[in-house]
């Protein structure tokens, strides 16, 4: 290689390292700011009371757990709802993949805001008062999640040959909840937990739905310790992103080690 | 003097040698294939002439000129992809004159050579279509049109009709040929398909492991094929082994048979000689000078020809008869006799 | 239906404007550092592990909205924020002097282009992969240089592909309701705080406004969605 096209190469690459290197410092700096901050609990001191304070309030427990809660009724309601939609829709109905693809998008034109806006108008008078329930609240986040969901379990149905599968099982006496549930999902088994995982960081976060329908999950939490405290937020900002590094985290994981 | 020069060119992957020792001369106007299967490097010498791939060592010139330290636009080459890489936002028109455009051609001229081409290709009424409207073998005809537009003095291809169905390929390989004889281009052509390289080229440059394996006319290198990989790699081959008996007349012994080789290339009395025959050289009952009794082993019908296997002296021969019944076609079991022309058969 | 003249009160198109202004500000710096991040990471000679490990971290950090953000930041570039603090300790600048306030219009901004750009590299990635080396090098050898390339088939085919992603950013962020709560404390007039403000019923309980202003979102939603569909399809057909 000659000297003037290897200079020119080497100049490329540096130039394209530095701005990966920007980009780097513009999203690590307000982490690494947070995590110095959360440090401050003590006058003076750096140590780790922010976060004992934290761990040692029980609100912070109960809104979790709340939120946790939550989330697996989301995921499960979710799944029980779109996988057989889903596998409807790659065995019978191809055509209304326009249509269910529509769907996903819903939580773009119909943002959080706009969504518990709606909810609480149509579901705050009898007959349908359901507004106390947390039934109104999971509905919500299905909503925000199906894009999520959808693409996971479409992705993961579509590297199976569904209707192969199917057949096959059919074939040798199977009937469709049996091939449902010790043919296909176990088959699916990543895509399930991926979009579970997925939901799980979207729905621990989620603020907009769970503090307008004054629910006490965790988001409002948050807001509310922000409001009174200085130094704990940022506790649990910190927290809170290491969570979603490891819902995300996980769910690289699992699609990374390919196969069912 | 010839048009294109490759002197001693190697490149190096990291530690994987992709291209070793090339040595080539083109003249002006030939039209030279670069044969061999996967990764034997003939793409990546085609890449280096283009200046995709700069060469480890070694130098290439073109008309002339030490190219191997220029860029690819200063090379004056014309380069057809394999997937035709059309410019999706461009119409046929628009793709063709690409190339003028960059040279900043005049309006009038521009527009001018653009229709000569699209004339060339035949795709005139085709000009404000765009590559995702067109068919294959279509793209393939502007991806060739946009290369030749700016008159470059040197056309390369890089297998340009592996992505077609067969009757496309037909046509095409047709097409590209008379194309390049009508405009006298110098050109290379890289391809693992033998047919194209025999029917199209002036001279065929057979590779292998990135090395040259036997540069000839495709006549040569058919029926003269060198020892080895060439042999192998070009048509079906039948091979014998034999020792020689009288060199310098050019009998070899196989077996209980005589055979003798014309013209006489003879080694030491008593070496082994390995020998080739093409299928197609064994004729039944015909009237070779060489004969090779032997047994009918098995038959399968192709077509268009019959190929059978015959056992002679225990080493198998493969020929072909055309399918036409003359008399009581050969049965399997059967002892036959095949005759075999002096000049077919041949010394590897 | 008179719900709709609602809209046309001054604090209300002003809040229109604000929100308007703020999606489109977030969601052209977004596309711009996001494009340019994406780039480098995809087609510019980096290590393969650079790509996969910015994909992961942008699939993290797209989601890492409201509270904790708003938390991050203040403890970035709030009054006693770790830059606010180097800043004044080190170069001897007050931030908070020269006009910049966190708690509003351009921290916020700057705020939401922690989620805008991660999600734009999202966005971008598979258009920049489906770009075919052959293109650039097919216009190579008939004389382009880098800028040529560029201006007639590199970023003519990238424009549609750039403009669905700015929809889609500005989309994001013109609904964006936690994030503008847990900074500005609902103080910023911005569409989706004042929906919140109706449903809390913390203004002049008007009870169609809401409607109006939600309404008005969708319908500005809606029409995003439609351009971004189209945009969506010319970039699949020119690059598949």
């Amino acid at each position: 290689m000659d000297d003037l096209s290897a200079t020119r190469s080497l100049a490329r690459v540096v130039r394209h390292a530095l701005i990966v290197a920007s980009g780097v410092v513009f999203f690590v700096l307000p982490l690494v700011a947070t995590f110095l901050f959360s440090l401050h609990g003590k006058k003076n001191e750096l140590g780790f009371s922010a976060y004992e304070h934290v761990f040692a309030d029980p609100q912070f427990y109960s809104t979790f757990l709340f939120s946790l809660e939550m989330a697996f009724a989301t995921v499960v309601l979710g799944l029980v709802l779109l996988l057989p939609t889903v596998l409807w829709m790659h065995l019978r109905a191809p055509r209304a993949r326009a249509l269910i693809e529509g769907f996903a998008l819903l939580p773009f034109v119909v943002p959080p805001i706009v969504l518990v806006f709606g909810l609480i108008k149509l579901y705050s008078r009898p007959p349908l008062d359901l507004v106390t329930s947390p039934l109104l609240l999971v509905a919500g986040y299905i909503v925000i999640s199906f894009p999520y969901l959808f693409r996971s379990l479409d992705a993961g149905v579509r590297a199976l040959d569904l209707k192969s599968l199917t057949e096959a099982s059919q074939s040798l006496g199977a009937s469709m909840v049996t091939t449902l549930w010790r043919v296909i999902i176990p088959n699916l088994r990543t895509s399930l937990l991926g979009a579970g995982f997925l939901t799980f960081a979207i729905v621990l976060g989620e603020l907009t739905l769970a503090v307008l329908l004054a629910w006490p999950a965790f988001g409002p939490y948050m807001a509310l310790v922000g409001r009174d405290l200085a130094y704990e937020p940022a506790a649990l900002a910190i927290v809170s992103f290491l969570l979603t590094w490891l819902f995300i985290g996980l769910v690289q994981l699992l699609t990374r080690t390919k196969g069912p | 003097m010839p048009y294109l020069t490759l002197q001693n060119i190697s490149k190096s992957f990291g530690s994987a040698r992709a291209v070793e020792s090339f040595d080539l001369r083109v003249e002006k106007g030939e039209f030279i294939s670069l044969l061999g299967g996967s990764g034997c490097g003939k793409t990546t010498t085609l890449r280096m002439i283009a200046g995709f791939e700069t060469p480890s060592s070694g130098t290439i010139h073109i008309g002339g000129i030490e190219v191997e330290h220029l860029p690819p636009r200063k090379r004056n080459v014309g380069f057809v992809f394999q997937n035709y890489a059309l410019f999706p936002n461009l119409t046929v028109a628009g793709n063709i004159a690409f190339g003028l455009k960059v040279a900043r051609q005049k309006k009038a001229d521009l527009l001018a050579r653009t229709n000569e081409m699209l004339e060339l290709i035949h795709m005139t009424e085709l000009a404000g279509r765009y590559p995702h409207q067109l068919s294959g073998g279509q793209q393939q005809r502007v991806a060739l049109a946009r290369a030749l537009a700016p008159r470059p003095g040197l056309l390369l291809l890089d297998e340009p009709l592996s992505a077609l169905d067969a009757k496309n390929r037909q046509r095409l390989r047709q097409e590209i040929r008379e194309l390049q004889q009508l405009l006298g281009i110098t050109t290379v052509y890289v391809t693992h398909d033998q047919e194209e390289a025999l029917a199209m080229s002036d001279r065929v440059v057979v590779m292998n492991k990135g090395r040259i394996e036997q540069v000839g006319t495709p006549r040569e290198i058919y029926q003269q094929p060198k020892a080895g990989f060439t042999a192998e790699f070009i048509g079906t081959l039948n091979r014998l082994h034999g020792v020689w008996e009288q060199p310098d007349q050019g009998i070899v012994r196989v077996g209980n048979l005589l055979l003798r080789t014309s013209p006489a290339r003879g080694g030491l009395a008593g070496s082994p000689v390995a020998l080739g025959i093409r299928p197609e050289a064994l004729v039944w009952n015909g009237q070779g000078a060489n004969s090779l009794p032997g047994r009918l082993v098995s038959t399968s019908f192709l077509g268009p020809s019959i190929r059978c296997v015959l056992e002679v002296d225990g080493q198998k021969l493969i020929f072909d008869r055309l399918n036409h019944t003359v008399g009581f076609p050969p049965k399997v079991g059967d002892e036959i006799l095949l005759t075999l022309a002096c000049a077919d058969l041949i010394v590897l | 239906m008179e719900n709709f003249t609602h809209l046309t009160r001054p604090g209300i198109v002003k809040s229109y404007v604000t929100t308007l202004q703020i999606s489109a500000f977030s969601a052209a710096g977004g596309v711009f550092f996001g494009f340019l991040l994406a780039y480098a990471a995809t087609l510019g000679g980096l290590p393969r592990a650079l790509k996969s490990f910015l994909l992961t971290f942008s699939g993290v950090a797209s989601n890492f909205a409201g509270v904790p953000l708003a938390f991050t930041f203040i403890a970035t570039l709030g009054r006693v924020g770790l830059v606010t603090t180097v800043l004044s300790t080190v170069f001897g600048i007050d931030l908070y002097d020269t006009g910049f306030n966190l708690y509003s219009f351009w921290g916020l901004g700057i705020t939401y282009l922690y989620f805008q750009i991660p999600l734009m590299v999202l966005l971008i990635t598979p258009a920049l992969e489906a770009m075919k080396p052959s293109w650039r090098e097919a216009a190579e050898s008939l004389g382009a240089g880098s800028l040529v390339y560029w201006v007639r088939v590199g970023l003519p085919l990238l424009l549609p592909a750039i403009l669905a992603s700015f929809i889609m950013l500005f989309g994001n962020a013109f609904g964006a309701y936690a994030t503008a709560y847990a900074l500005t404390g609902g103080l910023l007039n911005l569409v989706p705080i004042l929906i919140g403000a109706q449903i809390r019923g913390d203004v002049l309980h008007d009870p169609n406004l809401g409607y109006a202003l939600a309404l008005g979102m969708v319908a500005i939603m809606t029409a995003s969605i439609f351009a971004y569909l189209a945009l969506q399809k010319q970039t699949s057909r020119w690059m598949t």
